[in-house]
């Protein structure tokens, strides 16, 4: 195409939209795909800047006429929001069903509707903290038999030669195990690939992201983590217990599993979305406290990616669900490790304890910490910018299922020969020692009674490899082997992050910290006079795990805390909070973290805290949705089937518009109905004319609603008959008739601050005259972003 | 409160203080007595504690009856000390190779008797117990510590399971490795001249022997075993070099490259051939009479 900048009037296209009346709300106005413009290509952006203001009307191109035919397609990259997420109804629908369900609720009601809260929380921590003693059990058989199996065969083969057998059998026993994991989340629910944190964000901010919270994406988040650990990935089981919480709460907080078929007739009042916000984001928090066994951690994780929406009883609640997880999670592995009682092995993983006395950390430290911090920092940034650019390879060409599980396994084969080759050619011995007895200790060419100090670091599930780093006294490893295997688990680490099996990134971030920040603390060692030993490795394994994992994720409150929990030593507090500063100051001056990068390449519409910061002269006008499809407040049923089952326009929210007066004068305001509405409607046939028969009949109530929730049927599956579409509907009841409006003066921050604090869906603009003008969905406003050359505008595009 | 009570209280807490201080001066004295029997009467106070109190010296060297050390202790504390320091000379030339448990055990049975003599609660001849006077009337409870050393030592090196019960000798196992010890040792000797691969060879047997062994023996061995082993196995693997050779570096390194090479292919190949996914564009509806506004620029670059 030319080099020439292009300008494009909007103006120019007014003829080709429709009526008022057939307009697009939600989505911002998904015309017919054969209606839609060419703008630009190959990922352009539109910048949008009103100074540079040019009268454009000559300016259309002839090529861009004769290209509005077909719709446009471009590769898939970052500035893209895709149609099919949308929002969750964090608004609570005031209609009269609703205040007539409150008349009716006495006060006990509202006090057992209060324990019943605490009772889901509890049971939340429970399954949560179960669920995470499963994980850990099974891994470490699993690992256990795997580790034992392969040992012995390199023992064997060590002596008569054919060591290339065993590297064989080491591959093949990754391959399968990953193989297996990654045909289930492959296959069966891509969902559940990767760490579930951005997915859980995304939902904690009010996206729906379909599928994430159903049981069936916990079996397989379940079945796929400990596959994919087993099989020797280079990845942690963290990440992914912060999604099953999730489900876990979403599930046990509505009494009912769609998926199995089964309603226990139980919190039948918490089927809503707004309910299960607040009991998805304890699971969150249970799910962390149980992963690092940090509840506070957990609660802070919760605020800092939901914090929107919170109070001091919802947080309190979450932290009991978060305590009650860790201490389940305690007390059942206390068992399996037959000290029934001793409730010393709080989470999945164990930093151990950091108490010994050349562990104090002095002044003049400090400044050496943030130099770690700054290196993790750019280190993380490195990570996430390779791991960008390798996503959006795999979306582009990698993206049919068997590809996908095809890339999982050669993942799984070559971690395992790297390891190999790596311990192979290892020449660093170490003597064996009683005290931290090695779990499977290698000898192959080392003198007998000691052990390869690389197999170690590779031959091991990460954890305890990050446990070994943090431990293991001075000495343990020599510079040269933790200079290899940072290097390699840095490329591992980053290859393996977004492949089609479930597993978190936060263990491979901590590996690779702690190996450097050892090397950095035996080197500090050699710097000092001999005798002193204020430079404890372990102290800055710990700094550099802490710095590496906030260079990566860029979580900053929440991940002090569950690190300071993690090590149990509180006087770390500041020296992790310092470096996890500097890492991520460091690090966003290059890239995004690495859950915001994910976010975006699935192109979700997630609002930030805050609206771009030179956004205020952008108003509802120029960012809403217009024209809008509105429903009179006695609707023809026809009408209303016609709107809904439109393919091309696959609203949500529709505003009820009521007729003043008879002549031609526009309809004004008066309510707004969802598409979920109407749809059970439907089903139930509330129509005028059948009012009189259907005084016999039971009258609709609010839990007709909730039995549909969440998930409603498509209007494809309700039929509606000839005579039938001629009823007339009477949207008075059910409608929410007091919905969220502005005038279409109102700046684009202020309604941005709307959206972001009441959770809202939709937005109705009206004029001065009440007269419905326009409508603002979620994603009318995430697609403004703050670029390099200004503010940006995102495309809309299927997916 | 009456002054009567008042007077009361103040004349127990002088007798208190009194009771107090001879007890201190007593145990200083008799702790004197023990360490240095030769010099007797003149007690070791330190000088400050005599120029700063106004106690006369006569006060010091004479001792109620009650607070003096009977025979019957003082002679317990001497078998004591002998057998203490039977026990270290014992202990201090075994130290390379390391053989305490083997040849100090007998000494460490008899210095065990003798510290339970002391401190075992029994009344001795006119109805006393030693414990108390012996071990825990000053702040340094000598005897404790000293003993308490040693039995870390005999703890930290592991000596009960190589050591029969009551102190009887060296149990069956702990005999049949050191037998099987000196088999091999022999055989090192017996080929140490010349060419180690000769060595290798002939004493490989006895010697996977012995590992076999070793490593089939408990998971807890007495210090003694442990180090004759490390020192067989550092003589075996590094003096005379006989641990496995790395032989077959090129089988593993094809294997290798072979594997690292596949994900090369498979991206080449899905890069090629599959086809890239391609995402519609969606137009959004905005209202028109405003849309003139805005700018909107086709950047391109």
């Amino acid at each position: 195409m030319s080099n020439i900048t292009k300008k494009v009037s909007w103006s120019s296209r007014g003829d080709e939209l429709g009526p008022v009346g057939e307009g697009t709300p939600l989505l911002n106005g998904s015309e017919q795909p054969r209606h839609s413009r060419q703008f630009s290509e190959g990922g352009s952006l539109f910048q949008i800047d009103r100074l540079s203001t040019v009268d454009l009307e000559e300016e259309i191109s002839a090529e861009e006429e004769s290209a509005r035919g077909q719709p446009k397609e471009i590769p898939h990259n970052e500035k893209l929001l895709s149609l099919k997420y949308e929002s969750l109804d964090y608004d609570n629908s005031e209609n009269q069903l609703f205040l007539e369900e409150e008349r009716r609720m006495s006060f006990t009601g509202f006090r057992c509707l209060e324990i019943s809260r605490w009772l889901i929380c509890g049971l939340i921590g429970l399954l949560t903290g179960l669920i995470a003693c499963f994980i850990d059990i099974v891994v470490e058989k699993l690992a256990g038999y795997k580790y034992e199996a392969i040992k012995q065969n390199i023992e064997r083969f060590t002596e008569v030669g054919g060591l290339s057998i065993s590297l064989i059998l080491w591959a093949v026993l990754n391959f399968s195990f990953v193989m297996v994991g990654s045909i289930l989340v492959a296959f069966f629910e891509p969902v559940a690939a990767g760490s579930g944190i951005p997915q859980i964000k995304c939902y904690l901010n009010g996206v729906k992201i379909p599928r994430v919270v159903r049981l069936k994406t916990l079996v397989i988040k379940v079945c796929g983590v400990i596959c994919s650990v087993v099989g020797g990935l280079a990845v942690g089981k963290e990440g992914p217990m912060i999604h099953s919480g999730a489900v876990v709460a979403a599930g046990v907080s509505q009494g009912r599993s769609t998926t199995l078929k089964k309603d226990l007739m139980i919190f039948e009042y918490f089927r809503r979305d707004t309910e299960k916000r607040d009991f998805v984001s304890a699971g969150a928090a249970a799910g962390v406290s149980a992963a690092f066994g940090a509840p506070v951690g957990g609660v802070l994780f919760s605020l800092e990616e939901g914090a929107s929406f919170w109070n001091q009883m919802l947080t309190w609640r979450i932290f009991f669900a978060s305590m009650i997880s860790t201490f389940t999670l305690n007390f059942f592995l206390s068992i399996y490790h037959n000290n029934t009682g001793d409730l010393s092995n709080p989470g999945l993983i164990n930093f151990g304890r950091f108490e010994s006395e050349n562990l104090n950390y002095n002044l003049y430290e400090i400044p050496l910490f943030i130099a770690m911090g700054a290196i993790g920092g750019a280190l993380g940034a490195l990570f996430n910018f390779l791991n960008y650019w390798l996503t959006i390879f795999r979306i582009r060409y990698v993206h049919r299922p068997c590809l996908q599980v095809m890339e999982a396994m050669l993942v799984a084969a070559v971690t395992a020969t790297v390891s190999f080759t790596m311990i192979y050619f290892s020449n660093d011995c170490q003597p064996l020692d009683s005290e931290h007895a090695e779990e499977y200790p290698l000898q192959l060419f080392c003198a007998d009674g000691e052990y390869n100090s690389m197999a170690t670091a590779f031959f091991n599930t990460p954890e305890r490899s990050v446990r070994s780093l943090f431990h293991n006294q001075p000495g343990t490893y020599n510079p040269l082997t933790l200079g290899l295997f940072t290097i390699t688990y840095f490329f591992l680490a980053c290859w393996t992050y977004g492949l089609a099996v479930s597993a978190g990134v936060f263990i491979p971030s901590l590996l690779i910290g702690a190996a450097w920040g050892r090397l950095c603390g035996i080197w500090l060692a050699s710097l000092a006079s001999a005798g002193s030993i204020w430079a404890d490795p372990g102290k800055y394994a710990l700094i550099g795990a802490a710095a590496q994992l906030g260079g990566i994720v860029r979580m900053t409150l929440s991940l002090t805390v569950i690190l300071v929990e993690a090590t149990g030593n509180v006087t770390y507090g500041l020296p992790i909070m310092l470096v996890l500063l500097t890492a991520k100051i460091v690090g966003d001056y290059f890239q995004e973290g690495l859950y915001d990068i994910h976010i975006k390449l699935q192109s979700v519409p997630f609002l930030h805290w805050e609206a771009p910061a030179t956004s205020h002269w952008l108003t509802t006008r120029e960012v809403m949705s217009s024209p809008v499809t509105c429903l009179n407040r006695i609707e023809k049923v026809g009408t209303i089937v016609d709107v809904l089952s439109n393919t091309s326009t696959n609203h949500n929210g529709f505003p009820v518009v009521v007729q003043v007066s008879e002549n031609d004068e526009p309809a004004k305001l008066c309510g707004l109905i969802l598409r979920s509405q109407l749809i059970v409607l439907l089903k139930h046939k509330v129509f005028v004319e059948l009012a009189g028969s259907r005084l016999t009949r039971r009258k609709l109530q609010l839990k007709d609603f909730r039995d549909a929730y969440p998930r409603f049927p498509p209007i494809q599956s309700i039929h509606v008959s000839q005579d039938e579409r001629e009823c007339l509907m009477d949207l008075t009841e059910f409608m929410n008739p007091t919905p969220y409006t502005v005038t279409q003066e109102t700046s684009l921050p202020r309604v941005f601050k709307l959206f972001r604090a009441l959770g809202l869906r939709h937005l109705v603009v009206i004029d001065d005259t009440n007269r419905v003008v326009g409508l603002v969905t979620r994603k009318d406003l995430a697609r403004y972003h703050l670029g390099k050359h200004g503010l940006e505008e995102l495309h809309l595009a299927q997916t | 409160m009456s002054p009567c009570g008042n007077c009361l209280i103040f004349v127990f807490f002088v007798i208190n203080i009194c009771a107090f201080v001879n007890c201190d001066e007593g145990t200083s004295l008799d702790s004197g007595d023990q360490v240095r029997p030769d010099s007797p009467g003149l007690p070791r106070v330190p000088s400050s504690l005599l120029a700063d109190s106004f106690v006369p010296l006569s006060l010091m060297s004479s001792f109620p009856e009650d607070l003096e050390i009977s025979n019957y202790c003082l002679e317990l504390l001497s078998i004591f000390s002998q057998r203490y320091s039977d026990y270290v000379k014992c202990l201090v030339p075994a130290a390379r190779p390391v053989r305490v448990c083997m040849k100090c055990y007998s000494g460490y049975g008899s210095l065990l008797n003798a510290y339970m003599n002391i401190s075992s609660d029994q009344m001795g001849p006119g109805n006393e117990s030693c414990r108390d006077s012996l071990m825990r009337s000053d702040r340094l409870m000598l005897v404790y510590v000293l003993f308490s050393n040693m039995q870390d030592l005999w703890e930290k090196s592991n000596c009960d399971f190589c050591i029969t019960e009551k102190f009887q000798g060296v149990n069956n196992e702990t005999t049949h490795f050191m037998k099987n010890l000196n088999q091999t040792l022999s055989c090192f000797e017996k080929y140490q001249q010349g060419n180690h691969t000769e060595l290798c060879k002939n004493c490989k047997s006895s010697y996977k022997g012995l590992n076999e062994l070793y490593s089939s023996m408990e998971k807890t061995l007495c210090i003694d075993v442990e180090d004759a082993m490390n020192m067989t196995r550092i003589l075996w693997s590094k003096n005379f070099n006989c641990s496995m050779p790395r032989g077959e570096t090129v089988p593993v390194i094809a294997v290798s490259s072979f594997m690292l090479f596949l994900p090369i292919i498979f991206y080449l190949s899905s890069f090629l051939h599959s086809e890239q996914k391609k995402r519609k564009l969606i137009h959004p509806k905005r209202m028109k009479s405003y849309s003139s506004l805005m700018n909107i620029q086709d950047k391109r670059s």
